[in-house]
């Protein structure tokens, strides 16, 4: 069977839900970029960014004091060693090298954190794409230095007011942007999200994590791990590393969602919790109320903060090739200082999520190899954690 | 009445299509029907009612504004069915829907149709379900004889326009820019170019939406097409009047006048 088949489906999840004039759009991008796949050119031009600009191949590393500490043998996959500090630069690079061979001149994009925002600012200064940025505003105002990092780079960054101001408004607002721009803008969507052909473009991109780590590990352990585990928000680092592991079906594959408050409280959680629905341009499950209206997402990991998910994880979720668990933002901050006071690794809030999933896992799975996405770096994060480690103390003394 | 009976008439009277816009439970739930009964009185020749969703992707700053009030006065798509069941004797126009999907599939496609079926709902357009999503939705459409209104684009290629009018009943809705809802400028000899082509197409009527705000965009457009839609030009009048005295009979003046009547 073919992943996603012609018309862009995972089984029934994917397709296109998009008005009419976005169809066209689509249909672009979806034949530059098949006749692109195919190109010697383009790879070559694609590896030599990912090796010589970005840092690929990153690092397979086995975390000894983490184990120790565990009882099961943890190797970390070091994307947050990659130029901007996490795995979006892969696909910003691929998109950025697609819109070039389409001939644009503009590159716009929808950021959460800004880690997708700042990796695309990044690539459009490399590749000279201008590029608008959109931002909700109440993200804006929670992340002011990676609005300053993409503004230093040369980005616009336009204010998202509509809706609840955060991600998902963001991206209504790219798409919204793009429809009226379409000749010369191409929309670099962050995450395995949103109307084919971006579930399958971004996962081929970020594809490249799984298909070093399965090298990796044959060379270091001469056999396959027995689980992976990845965070999912949007979604596109576990695709990354999970995709090229499909077939081998011993190998487990877990993606962690993001419990925020708890499970009964506002999260993010939407392969656990959420219903199958229609949103952003594609049949996925969704948070959404009993009307189908879309519910707002929190996480304390901003990039996990999304009332979406992609199509591909909801087929793994129903044809149980993938199992979903969940960390809530206490835990997410426990794993984040067990791996650095262990290791000397500083882990995203969201890689904070697969790194605190862990504890979980180590309970039943003892002496077992796990190979874990660590997908992006936490400096940007010592603010959010060092606010939640404030509370937390007041919180005590009284 | 339904949206063939409706085209006839008009056909024979030499007349077009004057199609209003208004997202139910804008400025509140229960100004819905004044609103729709103005409507009529002024002279619009179908209404098409909005169902409010979160992420309105087609919609201009106009529009979305409107729907976020309707959301917070906890509009759902039940209450439109109860107004409109209860308007189905005052109101002698065509009724149609537009919505996005999400709402209707957790609403159930059976149970929205039989629902629209019952309100006398001929007519539904779903903003983001093109024609390649839409064999189920069309055949249950099918089922309940309601009319499914597709869009062309300035942009649709020759091919798929044939499969569009194909799936299409009603009206076609040509999308007049590549862009969202809300005011604009025209170019309106390649409006018409775009039209005409269209037109070879398909014998069913065309009518044209997306941005069409003016007394003169009404008449010239209307000259080379079978209908305008006015939509977000109303919902800002609307928003601007409500809470003005003597509101319904200003939007009467207002219609009227947008329709070159007043």
């Amino acid at each position: 069977m073919k992943l996603p088949d012609n018309r862009g489906y995972f089984g029934e999840f994917g397709g296109k839900f998009v008005p009419e004039t976005i169809s066209y759009c689509l249909e672009e991008v979806e034949r530059v970029y098949h006749k692109q796949k195919k190109s010697k050119v383009f790879k070559k031009e694609l590896d030599f960014y990912l090796k010589e600009y970005a840092g690929r191949p990153t690092l397979l590393y086995y975390a000894e004091n983490l184990s120790k500490y565990l009882g099961m043998k943890v190797y970390l996959k070091r994307e947050d060693l990659l130029h901007t500090g996490a795995h979006k630069i892969n696909n910003a690079l691929g998109q950025g090298l697609l819109a070039k061979a389409m001939g644009k001149k503009r590159i716009i994009a929808e950021t959460g954190a800004g880690q997708h925002g700042v990796a695309v600012a990044t690539v459009c200064s490399l590749l000279g794409f201008k590029c608008d940025i959109f931002m909700g505003q109440e993200d804006i105002e929670r992340q002011s230095m990676n609005v300053f990092r993409m503004k230093v780079l040369g980005a616009k960054v336009i204010p998202v007011t509509t809706g609840s101001c955060t991600l998902k408004d963001a991206c209504n607002e790219a798409f919204r942007d793009w429809v009226t721009n379409v000749s010369d803008t191409h929309y670099l969507l962050g995450s395995c999200l949103g109307p084919h052909p971006y579930p399958l473009i971004v996962r081929d991109f970020q594809s490249v994590i799984g298909k070093e780590a399965r090298v990796q590990i044959l060379k270091k352990e001469r056999r396959l791990p027995d689980y992976l585990v990845a965070c999912v928000g949007g979604g596109s680092n576990a695709i990354g590393l999970f995709y090229p592991f499909y077939k081998d079906k011993k190998v487990k594959l877990i993606g962690v969602e993001a419990a925020g408050f708890g499970l009964q409280s506002y999260n993010a959680a939407t392969l656990v919790k959420g219903k199958i629905g229609v949103f952003q341009g594609t049949m996925s499950y969704v948070l959404q109320d009993s009307q189908g209206q879309i519910k707002n997402a929190h996480s304390i990991a901003p990039g996990l903060d999304y009332p979406g998910v992609g199509p591909e994880h909801s087929f793994y979720k129903d044809t149980k090739r993938a199992v979903y668990g969940t960390v809530t933002d206490k835990e997410a901050i426990e794993g984040f200082k067990m791996l650095s006071e262990l290791e000397g690794i500083i882990p995203a809030l969201e890689s904070s999520h697969a790194i605190a999933y862990l504890r979980k896992l180590s309970k039943k799975a003892k002496n077992r190899l796990v190979l874990v996405c660590l997908s992006g770096r936490g400096d940007k994060d010592l603010d959010i954690v060092r606010q939640a480690q404030i509370s937390a103390d007041t919180k005590k003394r009284r | 009445m339904r949206l063939k009976e409706k085209f006839n008439q008009l056909k024979k009277k030499g007349k077009k299509a004057f199609i209003a816009y208004i997202p139910f439970g804008f400025p509140d739930i229960k100004s819905t029907k004044g609103i729709c009964l103005a409507l009529q009185e002024a002279g619009a020749d179908i209404i098409e009612v909005g169902i409010p969703f979160s992420d309105p992707l087609a919609d201009g700053p106009i529009i979305q504004q409107a729907t976020t009030v309707a959301l917070n006065k906890g509009a759902t798509i039940s209450m439109i069915f109860e107004a409109m069941e209860k308007l189905k004797k005052s109101l002698k126009i065509p009724v149609m829907l537009m919505s996005y999907y999400n709402p209707i599939l957790q609403f159930g496609r059976e149970r929205f149709f039989g629902r629209m079926k019952k309100a006398g709902i001929g007519a539904v357009t779903i903003v983001d379900l093109p024609v390649e999503e839409s064999l189920e939705y069309k055949k249950t459409a099918e089922k309940f004889d309601i009319d499914t209104i597709f869009f062309v684009t300035p942009v649709t290629p020759s091919k798929r326009i044939s499969k569009i009018a194909k799936a299409s009943r009603g009206f076609i809705y040509y999308v007049s820019v590549t862009g969202i809802t809300g005011p604009r400028d025209f170019n309106y000899s390649s409006l018409k170019k775009h039209i005409d082509i269209l037109k070879k197409k398909t014998s069913l009527p065309v009518c044209v939406g997306f941005g069409i705000h003016t007394k003169k965009q009404v008449k010239v457009i209307s000259s080379f097409s079978d209908g305008v839609i006015v939509g977000s030009e109303i919902v800002s009048f609307i928003a601007a009047n409500h809470s003005k005295n003597d509101f319904l009979k200003k939007l009467k003046k207002q219609i009227l006048s947008l329709k070159g009547d007043g």
